[in-house]
């Protein structure tokens, strides 16, 4: 017997011994009064059998209480056609079907079920695991309240252009729902709560549909640019049996992934010369490289054209420690370029122009007039109208509607077309200029992070710089953004591979950052056990603290560092703006946006869900020792934190 | 030319301890300037030790930015920086302010601290 059958025979049987306990205390009464009601009258003939047929109050099929495959086992056939990994979930009863047949005729392999304890969770969680393994992991949400709880989270997926498969329970059909609670979790249009902020949805009738559709769904997700899909599964078509004749019929599409979109020619050959003819080109990286190849196709073009690069940091574009990544000096070369190359821009106006935050709104250019832009970008291939992420309309020079990694190549090409025989002689002195300057970033970075070393609270170089002691010696990986702590690993540790960073939230959704490095480090795990960090702040923490019972029962190890200012301290800062502009002193600003009195023990909570909890380490000094504890728990394979108690940014 | 002034403004007081000392301050009491410092949230973009954060605000510990220049900057900022008007920090407190970060302590040499010098 195989292992396979070996589980179906379990479940029927599970599933008939249920029918018998519960025909025995629920069924047995209105039995007896049936056959009561059947007793023959001395006086009249017995009913026929149509005569009672015509009496029952339910038809004669509702008889039939078990099956042995349900459209639930299908839907697992589909997915596992699509190599996904996972499937997280809160569980929810729209698709409880869905659920048994993933764990038990699925087998719980390929996808896994993981247990989530929210919504936002599951979806966050394939997040950060679609940006590692470079493919989407699944959710899937309840009706209506699930999908509600879901949502910031597949919103900050379409923001950051990263695939995520989401699936969602549903019952359509009103003659099929149970009075009360299924119709409080029904909806008309299952994916309307998220339909502004997702690539495709779908809502399918029939099992050949689901099929379909979700096989279209994961090709379109992965199609550049890439997003989320949400596939409504009816609780009808998940429950209904599924007979063999009706099995035959059905059919599984073949996945074929999509070929990516690259540059018109003409285009391309036409950036090349602007930028080969330019004398202070720059290029600019922002949600570009989503493998390691496209790091390395970044720095040929960048030596090719002797040009520097600012890396904005989406994704992992450009190794820090090459001389052309000049990210350091941003504003001076952006000023002075006369030609910006703009690889996947999430903001090219932004990148171009800065506003001043104060009562009268002001814009001015960072850059010089007269300067050429040339943007290669998928931004336009995916743009709704209600959620305003699509930033404000620049008219570059070229605009190249296509995917700038899988466009670079010819524009390499194109670019040592234009390139004379002699080699580009004109851009050795820039190359030489870029060095130079290269070489001054570590010492002042160095000079910087010596200002507040033995502050308290702790400042955050100090923070990165213990931690990186800690990890210099091991393949590591950094799972969250740095921005909010002055982008102290990539200008003091070594970003030198793709997979040591994967940018930011996407839509700054608060509690993106512990979700999405649960979903990370579950990558990294299958990957090969890097040793993966998240630093986290409290306020981010706080939304989503579970994310480490997760870790714990699902064995996924890694290390968070609660950079505790013991505030939302982006607010701290607005809420203190506004009171400047209004002329109303600062006493009051702490109010709503500081996370004190009573202090949070985030050690105790991290202990509490089953992980390694440390802290709160308030002293500079006492840093070096937790964290060599959180990283051994980690190389261990748990889960651990560190609360430390930090300086504001 | 108001607009040069402000420029100037910023970059003097980013630049910290590289522009060159006035001794026009008026006297400030530093330890009622450590507490304002707390008080009207200095130490929110610029930190509790002076220090300067990238995407907040530049290091004002020890600066040898001059007084006036410093209270400029305090009312009419060049940049993102908040406005802080009489209403909010008086003369007499922009002075005690200006006091405190300038007697800040002075930074660690960073060649004295190994982890700055561990091989990246």
């Amino acid at each position: 017997m195989t292992e396979s059958e070996s589980t179906a025979l379990h479940r029927r049987r599970f599933l008939k011994g249920m029918v018998v306990a519960g025909g025995a205390t629920i069924a047995s009464p209105a039995a007896v009064q049936a056959q009561a009601a059947e007793k023959p009258n001395g006086n009249a003939s017995p009913p026929t059998a149509a005569a009672k047929a015509n009496e029952r109050e339910t038809p004669q099929e509702a008889d039939r209480l078990t099956t042995e495959k349900t459209g639930s086992d299908f839907m697992v056939d589909v997915c596992k056609t699509l190599n996904l990994d996972y499937m997280a979930a809160c569980p929810g009863s729209t698709f409880r079907a869905m659920q048994e047949s993933f764990i038990n005729y699925g087998q719980n392999k390929r996808p896994e079920w993981l247990t989530c304890m929210h919504e936002e969770v599951a979806v966050g969680m394939a997040h950060g695991y679609a940006k590692v393994a470079g493919k989407p992991m699944a959710a899937i949400v309840h009706g209506t309240v699930g999908t509600q709880h879901a949502a910031m989270g597949i919103y900050n997926a379409y923001c950051d252009r990263v695939p995520i498969m989401v699936f969602a329970g549903n019952a359509g059909a009103l003659d099929e729902r149970r009075p009360g609670v299924e119709w409080f979790h029904s909806v008309q249009d299952g994916a309307a709560t998220v339909r502004d902020f997702v690539k495709w949805d779908d809502y399918p009738m029939s099992l050949q549909h689901f099929a379909e559709s979700t096989v279209r769904g994961y090709a379109l997700a992965c199609a550049q640019p890439p997003g989320p899909v949400f596939i409504t599964a009816d609780t009808k078509l998940q429950e209904g049996p599924l007979d063999q004749r009706d099995q035959r019929k059905l059919t599984i599409p073949r996945l074929v992934k999509p070929s990516q979109a690259a540059g018109d020619a003409n285009a391309v050959r036409e950036a090349a010369k602007m930028l080969v003819a330019a004398e202070a080109p720059v290029i600019i990286a922002d949600r570009y490289a989503r493998s390691q190849q496209g790091m390395d196709d970044l720095v040929t073009l960048a030596e090719l054209l002797q040009a520097p690069v600012v890396d904005n940091r989406s994704r992992m574009n450009m190794p820090n420690t090459h001389y052309l990544c000049q990210s350091e000096r941003a504003g001076g070369l952006i000023a002075q370029a006369d030609c910006i190359l703009s690889l996947e821009p999430v903001d090219l106006y932004g990148q171009l122009n800065v506003m001043r935050d104060q009562l009268e709104r002001t814009v001015s250019s960072k850059a010089k007039k007269g300067v050429k832009v040339v943007s290669i970008s998928t931004h336009d291939l995916l743009v709704h109208s209600n959620y305003q992420d699509f930033q404000r309309y620049v008219g570059a020079d070229i605009n190249i509607t296509a995917d700038a990694q899988t466009t670079l190549p010819s524009l390499i090409e194109a670019v040592r077309r234009e390139i004379a025989p002699g080699g580009n002689k004109s851009a050795e002195p820039r190359g030489q200029k870029m060095r130079e300057a290269f070489n001054g970033f570590a010492d002042r970075a160095r000079a910087e992070a010596a200002l507040a070393w033995d502050a308290t609270p702790i400042s955050s170089a100090r923070m990165y710089m213990e931690l990186w002691e800690q990890l210099r010696r091991e393949d590591w990986a950094l799972v969250s953004d740095s921005d909010f702590s002055s982008n102290w690993p990539h200008r003091l540790w070594p970003m030198d591979r793709h997979y040591r960073f994967i940018g930011g939230s996407g839509g700054y959704g608060v509690g993106y950052q512990p979700v999405a490095a649960l979903g990370a480090a579950l990558a990294h795990r299958d990957a090969g056990g890097r040793v993966v960090v998240s630093i986290t702040g409290d306020g981010e923490f706080n939304m989503a603290p579970h994310t480490l019972w997760t870790a714990a029962h699902h064995g996924i190890p890694y290390l968070t560092i609660i950079q505790n200012n013991r505030a939302y301290h982006q607010e701290v800062m607005h809420v203190q703006r506004m009171a400047n502009r209004h002329n109303r002193g600062l006493r009051n600003v702490p109010i709503g946006t500081t996370i004190d009195n009573p202090n949070i023990d985030y050690a105790r909570i991290a202990q509490g869900y089953g992980a390694v909890g440390i802290g709160p380490i308030s002293d500079p000094n006492d840093l070096s020792e937790a964290i060599r504890k959180g990283v051994a728990a980690v190389k261990a394979g748990q889960p651990a934190l560190i609360d430390v108690v930090m300086q504001p940014r | 030319m108001k607009q040069i002034i402000l420029c100037l403004a910023g970059l003097m007081l980013a630049a910290g301890p590289a522009c060159a000392q006035q001794d026009s301050a008026p006297a400030g009491n530093a330890a009622n300037g450590k507490t304002l410092y707390a008080q009207v949230g200095c130490y929110q973009c610029h930190g509790y030790a002076g220090q300067g954060a990238r995407m907040t605000g530049p290091r004002i510990s020890r600066t040898e930015f001059p007084f006036e220049g410093f209270l400029y900057q305090l009312r009419h900022p060049a940049n993102q920086m908040p406005p802080y008007e009489a209403a909010v920090i008086s003369d007499q407190d922009a002075a005690d302010l200006y006091a405190y970060v300038r007697q800040m302590p002075s930074p660690r040499d960073p060649n004295s601290i190994p982890l700055l010098n561990a091989k990246r």
